[in-house]
């Protein structure tokens, strides 16, 4: 079996994708982009949570990693185009969660994505957002419709805990790009320094 | 700076906070906002097309005048538009209505 990291997001999707990851035996560490001030603390207690459920499920460490985001969506706001702000915030938290599989020797990593359920998940927007990184990337859910997705997280018991109140994401633009192409995306990307700004995210990883 | 007025609080869809809607579409001028807001000692992230200020609880300034607060509690959220109001020297919110529902 394979080392991986998983992107959490405190949502309904990423408790289910890495259910399925560590019910096939995989080792897996998870990831979590913290957008505070653009959330409140609601996204990092759910995924507290839902990891002290499948930790006790599957007798596993899973490691968190809390990575701060925030001061990458203030870049990217004061510097880049609005319309791929989803796109570009995807590609760093990309960026971050590969970083954190190479510290850990991790050979790939994954997310709760489904396709077409919010605007930065369609074919394109995955492409741009993905480019940003080597490792190969597993979308256990990419099939999934919302109710299967639901009627797994209820048998798990992570579906209560993500349906908790929360803020939603403020650094959403009002009107997300849902189609974008990739030299677009890395001409947005050449306005911010790249390698600083994860650099910075990364050296403020709080391990939980 | 003329400060906008505000339709009642009302809860944003997902439970977690409070949102109150200026009355009149007008951009609201932010870097005129963040002085005022700094002037009362209120630390304030400037991410250009918003602001995110410590008003207890925090609130989320948009260039549309929207403003979020980051708290269930519709008391907590009302004191913190007031306070907002009244930094910018405001005439207030319209009287609440009589429920808040998830939009």
């Amino acid at each position: 079996m394979a080392r991986g990291v998983m992107l959490m997001s405190g949502g309904i999707d990423s408790p289910v994708a890495l259910h399925y990851l560590l019910r096939q035996g995989h080792e897996m560490y998870a990831v979590h982009l913290d957008n505070r001030p653009f959330t409140d603390d609601s996204p990092l207690e759910k995924i507290v949570d839902h990891l002290r459920l499948l930790r006790e499920r599957y007798a596993q460490a899973i490691p968190l990693y809390v990575l701060p985001h925030g001061p990458t969506q203030v870049t990217l706001m004061r510097s880049t185009d609005r319309h791929v702000g989803c796109v570009l915030c995807r590609r760093f938290m990309w960026r971050g969660a590969e970083r954190i599989a190479e510290r850990e020797r991790a050979t790939f990593l994954a997310t709760g994505e489904a396709l077409g359920q919010v605007a930065s998940q369609t074919l394109s927007n995955m492409r741009s957002a993905t480019a940003s990184v080597q490792l190969p990337i597993v979308r256990p859910l990419i099939g999934f419709d919302k109710a299967e997705i639901e009627a797994v997280a209820k048998e798990i018991g992570t579906y209560g805990i993500s349906t908790r109140p929360g803020v939603c994401c403020q650094a959403v633009p009002d009107k997300p790009a849902t189609r974008t192409d990739l030299v677009q995306i890395l001409r947005e990307e050449e306005r911010v320094d790249v390698e600083q700004i994860l650099d910075d995210c990364v050296r403020r990883a709080v391990v939980m | 700076m003329p400060p906008p007025a505000y339709r009642a609080l009302k809860l944003c869809s997902n439970g977690g906070g409070f949102e109150a809607l200026p009355l009149d579409s007008k951009p609201i001028d932010l870097p005129r906002v963040r002085v005022a807001l700094e002037r009362a000692g209120v630390a304030v992230v400037d991410a250009r097309v918003m602001l995110i200020a410590s008003l207890e609880p925090e609130t989320t300034i948009s260039r549309s005048g929207r403003l979020l607060f980051k708290t269930a509690d519709e008391r907590a959220a009302r004191r913190a538009l007031e306070r907002f109001l009244a930094l910018l020297g405001s005439t207030g919110p319209e009287p609440p209505r009589p429920a808040s529902r998830p939009t």
